[in-house]
């Protein structure tokens, strides 16, 4: 049943059946999201700048869902020597990298008006940003070896020495945080979100979530097309 | 008893080598000849299992390598055409050093023998950069006698040898086939050795 | 018994071929003494300033310092044959990058210790702070070997771009500089912090050995 998800000609049948009509609601929730942000009511402190937390944050959320994602498919090549996880994790790691961009990008002109800077050292904002830096090495990784069977196995095993690092730097990037601005901190703690901010949130999540898996099918049946080729 | 089954090896979707058998017996001295490229080499890594496989089973004295493997290389001298010798340590801290990895039962006597009987004797405290490459490859083959396994593989064993030293390896090769040792060498060379199974390999 | 003697062997080469080599670590010395020196140049002499930010430079130049002698790591055994050797003789590859780790972080980074008093020196930094760049270091040095090992590894497939080595070794050693930085200014226990870095060295004592050994058979079936 889940089969798509090993097997590469599986996968196509299952696309193209599926990508036009996917195409059609991802259009509808988005231009739905949209309108929600629209109508979504004012923050009384932060003001307009608020609607910059509806591409904000399904960026960071999704950031973080495709490096999972090319975990588990990194684990699942290297151990049981499935082939299909090395063509996801070429095709999905540029959409990753753009979505860290697209959060960090977003993080900073969000900041601007209401920090005062582009850039603070915060905690949060480092680690996105380290993982950012994870991205683009993984991107060049695709881009030095030759060989492609060294070049996608090389990929897979620093994906998973950065998984598990990911967390160790994460928690001594707070550590450091704590340790050189203290004051910073209550400011940028996430404050409970009220309904009518939150459905625009879920919307606009639903529908990044669905552009990303357009974007990433769309660059798999490429990758597939170039193996066979190969 | 070396026994080879439908070997075969691909380098990027190139056929490198196709469905190889080949099976030694004890006592058998094999050369495997072809030309530049043709993959004489990598054969001998697949067959010590240092490269992979795509497909095939190489069995030795009637087991699967892939399960015993270190049990396999527990009988094996491979001496590959690069100078496994480090530039930097001299002679006797190099064959030291393979003495070591080997549990060899030689003592320095033997040793001392050994490299008189290659003419390496003087260099026993010479660095091994300052020696030419004949006379490394003369200690790389020191390793045949010091590990004293059963099974030999060599490539290319004859490179930069004069004739005096391809006459002792010769003879050493008839000993240890005599000895009911098993030999795969690829070579060029033809050496004057009965018996010899020659595999053309293209 | 045999197994024993097999790394004490093994640990014998490598001790010959460091002192054979010797000239490099010393010059690995000199470039962490120059950089430091290039540093105060640009900064200048405000004593309080160096004071403050003395262990914050001369860590980062350790790291530098210690990318300088990376390439040495495995390149030379690779290339010719004997870590094939050394794994035929019943040495795994996960082992031998352990007792490579191991002996990279005795003969390669433990001499770093002798020049870190003489550093705090020129900073003036209070002992109490030597102490704890010291004892960061051990730790730390040896997480720097572990890095190295994956980086190296890494490098033996990659003939063109040297410098992605470098940056991994700097991407995965921030933890290591935050905190081993971190604990002159941390008010909470010392003991604590000297538990997470050794935490984070065991860390990567796991995963390197995999990594580097899984980098390393694939750098010799791709040869």
């Amino acid at each position: 049943m889940f089969g798509f998800l090993i097997n590469p000609s599986k996968f196509n049948k299952l696309a193209d059946i599926i990508l036009r009509p996917l195409v059609f609601i991802t259009s509808i929730i988005l231009i739905m999201g949209l309108f929600l942000v629209y109508v979504s009511p004012l923050d009384y402190q932060q003001g307009l700048t608020v609607k910059i937390m509806y591409i904000h944050v399904p960026s960071a959320w999704l950031a973080l869902l495709t490096y999972s994602i090319m975990t588990f498919y990194s684990i699942l090549c290297l151990a049981f020597k499935i082939p299909f996880g090395f063509i996801i994790n070429k095709a999905v790691a540029p959409i990753g990298a753009t979505f860290t961009l697209l959060c960090l990008v977003s993080g900073s002109l969000w900041g601007k008006p209401m920090w005062g800077t582009w850039w603070v050292w915060d905690a949060r904002l480092t680690s996105v940003a380290i993982m950012f830096l994870i991205y683009v090495i993984i991107i060049f990784l695709s881009q030095t070896f030759e060989n492609r069977e060294v070049r996608e196995k090389t990929i897979a095993i620093f994906i998973l020495i950065g998984s598990i690092n990911l967390p160790i730097i994460k928690f001594s990037v707070d550590w450091w945080n704590t340790l050189h601005q203290p004051a910073s901190i209550s400011k940028l703690s996430s404050p409970s979100i009220d309904v009518s901010m939150l459905q625009p949130l879920i919307v606009m999540t639903i529908a990044f979530s669905l552009v990303g898996l357009i974007i990433a099918i769309l660059r798999i049946k490429a990758e597939i097309i170039i193996r066979k080729n190969h | 008893m070396l026994l080879i089954n439908d070997l075969s090896f691909y380098r990027n979707n190139n056929v490198i080598f196709d469905n190889v058998n080949i099976s030694l017996a004890n006592g058998q001295i094999t050369q495997i000849k072809g030309k530049n490229g043709s993959g004489k080499t990598t054969l001998l890594k697949v067959i010590l299992n240092i490269i992979e496989a795509r497909s095939g089973e190489i069995f030795w004295e009637g087991k699967n390598i892939k399960k015993n493997i270190f049990n396999f290389y527990n009988q094996t001298t491979f001496i590959s055409d690069q100078y496994t010798s480090s530039r930097k340590l001299t002679v006797y801290d190099n064959i030291n050093f393979w003495k070591g990895l080997s549990y060899s039962q030689l003592n320095d006597n033997d040793i001392l023998l050994l490299l008189g009987t290659f003419n390496l004797k003087k260099y026993q405290n010479t660095e091994t950069m300052y020696l030419s490459a004949g006379e490394i490859k003369k200690l790389e083959l020191l390793r045949l006698i010091l590990e004293q396994k059963k099974l030999w593989i060599l490539d290319e064993p004859y490179n930069h040898l004069d004739n005096l030293s391809i006459e002792i390896l010769n003879q050493t090769f008839i000993d240890h086939v005599n000895n009911e040792g098993i030999i795969l060498f690829t070579s060029h060379y033809n050496p004057p050795i009965n018996k010899i199974d020659v595999i053309d390999f293209n | 018994m045999f197994f024993i003697i097999k790394i004490f062997v093994f640990f014998r080469r490598e001790s010959k071929l460091f002192f054979t080599n010797i000239t490099d670590l010393f010059s690995n010395i000199v470039f962490f003494f120059l950089s430091i020196f290039i540093f105060v140049f640009a900064l200048g002499t405000d004593e309080q300033l160096l004071k403050t930010i003395g262990v914050g430079i001369i860590w980062s130049l350790l790291l530098l310092s210690s990318i300088l002698s990376l390439r040495k790591f495995y390149e030379e055994d690779f290339n010719n044959g004997i870590l094939v050797i050394i794994h035929m003789s019943g040495i795994s590859y996960e082992l031998l990058v352990f007792l490579k780790i191991i002996s990279h972080f005795l003969f390669v980074q433990l001499p770093f210790l002798i020049s870190l008093p003489i550093v705090s020196i020129f900073f003036n930094l209070p002992t109490n702070e030597v102490y704890n760049l010291i004892i960061t270091f051990f730790i730390g040095s040896l997480i720097l070997s572990c890095l190295g090992s994956i980086s190296a590894s890494m490098n033996l497939l990659n003939k063109t771009n040297f410098s992605l080595g470098g940056i991994v070794v700097l991407l995965f050693s921030i933890p290591l500089i935050i905190f081993s930085v971190g604990i002159n200014n941390a008010e909470s226990e010392l003991i604590y912090l000297i538990n997470l870095l050794i935490g984070i060295a065991l860390i990567f004592l796991g995963i390197a050995p995999w990594s580097s050994a899984a980098f390393i058979k694939l750098a010799i079936s791709n040869k």
